[in-house]
């Protein structure tokens, strides 16, 4: 499948994202001739242990999430960062661990917004935010180029494209910029080609980022 | 959901029980060779204990991976008048690092098992699957070439069929009627009710064998 990169809104110190920024952004992919294509959805789920004894919570993972993505609408991933763990499984997963009921959801997030085409690129521009809130946490866009799926490859011209769009986006004197973090995806027992591992791999980073960016912003506040 | 009966068959009698089956069915065999492994919550997590079984289908070139949830079974005066269980079943298939992730959430190996023999899948009344495989245990740790039978001898057979809330009886009467089919080889019954091998195997095993399944039987 082609290769995408995920990357999220960095706002500067003191700013948050907020909605008038998607707006710029929008206008800005629309400005560089993207043909909207649609909306997009994906949605990431923190889970928490069930237990008998809340003592014990420091011995199970802190960090297993799930997420749905619209690449692959009957897949669900499952994702223990720390140990560098990413699981695809059929959507049906789902119902087994909520027979299980040893794990419920802690908290979800949606990554919600439209889709570009431009050229051999596929952009997407998306706000997160709690399922059941309109509050805005952060931005993410995805940058797919079609025509490869070889991450070593496609790497130029994702370089080349992204500096092309970040002087685009410049030009707008916005409070923030987009950042693009990779990960090392063969920790993750992942290769060169890409798969929807690699997208949810960089969700999971992608979100660890959003929150570190909303905590830091309230730290400061306080 | 789905319909199953369950059986067991004296290995002599499995080749008889093939040449019925290939018979009946129209369809050939497939081959069969499942790695099973059941997890059970660890002593802390959940509400109450849940047990889940990691399937790899390992005759596979690239081996697959099958998580499988097996729920309660119907329950109630009807449920017990007839011959089938009828129990909630959820399957997902997975990638191969699943048993590392039912590990690193707190699961914990219970036992495991090798399953070896051949299946059958068609249509007849419903979209039934048969079984049958000789059940191994493994002496070292998922040593699955160093595995040996728990039944020395004896076969397990498996009748099973999906169904929904709406079909299940169309279901379990299609179920019913092909087993009687296999009833001189074998009998079939709800899981956890062994009837043991029946005693007209041996016969009905030389006629099949004698004349390759034209016989009705």
């Amino acid at each position: 499948m082609p290769i995408k990169w995920v990357l999220h809104w960095q706002p500067n110190a003191g700013t948050t994202a907020s909605g008038q920024i998607v707006n710029e952004v929008t206008q800005c992919v629309e400005g560089m001739n993207g043909v909207k294509d649609g909306r997009w959805k994906a949605t990431l789920t923190f889970y928490k242990p069930m237990l008998r004894d809340q003592a014990l919570l420091v011995e199970f993972p802190r960090d297993f999430l799930g997420i749905s993505l619209p690449e692959q609408p009957n897949k669900y991933y499952f994702i223990i960062r720390g140990q560098r763990l990413v699981l695809e499984a059929d959507s049906t997963i789902l119902t087994i661990m909520d027979k299980l009921q040893s794990y419920k959801s802690r908290v979800s997030l949606n990554f919600e917004g439209f889709q570009y085409q431009l050229g051999d690129f596929q952009l997407r521009v998306g706000k997160v935010s709690p399922t059941h809130s309109e509050t805005l946490r952060g931005i993410v866009m995805e940058v797919e180029y079609l025509p490869i799926s070889s991450m070593e490859k496609s790497r130029q011209m994702m370089e080349d494209f992204l500096e092309i769009w970040q002087d685009a986006v410049s030009k707008r004197s916005l409070p923030g910029h987009f950042m693009h973090i990779e990960p090392n995806f063969a920790d993750f027992g992942l290769g060169d080609q890409y798969t929807s591992q690699h997208t949810a791999v960089q969700y999971a980073i992608v979100v660890a980022q959003v929150i570190a960016t909303v905590q830091a912003g309230q730290a400061v506040r306080n | 959901m789905e319909c199953v009966v369950q059986g067991i068959i004296e290995t002599q009698h499995v080749e008889a029980l093939e040449i019925l089956l290939q018979g009946l069915c129209g369809v050939h065999r497939e081959r069969l060779r499942i790695h099973e492994i059941c997890l059970k919550s660890g002593p802390n997590l959940g509400i109450v204990s849940s047990e889940v079984r990691l399937l790899c289908d390992i005759e596979q070139p690239e081996p697959t991976w099958t998580v499988r949830h097996v729920g309660g079974s119907m329950r109630g005066a009807g449920a017990e008048q007839i011959s089938v269980l009828i129990r909630t079943v959820v399957e997902s298939k997975a990638s191969k690092n699943v048993l590392r992730l039912f590990y690193a959430l707190g699961y914990k190996l219970d036992h495991e098992l090798l399953k070896v023999g051949f299946a059958f899948h068609f249509h007849r009344g419903a979209q039934i699957t048969v079984t049958v495989s000789s059940v191994n245990k493994m002496l070292k740790l998922h040593a699955t070439d160093d595995a040996v039978p728990v039944t020395p001898g004896i076969q397990l057979v498996e009748v099973t069929a999906p169904a929904t809330s709406e079909n299940y009886t169309e279901v379990v009467a299609a179920v019913s009627s092909f087993c009687e089919y296999l009833a001189p080889l074998l009998h079939l019954s709800k899981p956890g009710i062994s009837t043991g091998v029946v005693p007209t195997a041996a016969a009905a095993a030389a006629s099949l064998m004698s004349d390759g399944g034209g016989t009705t039987l």
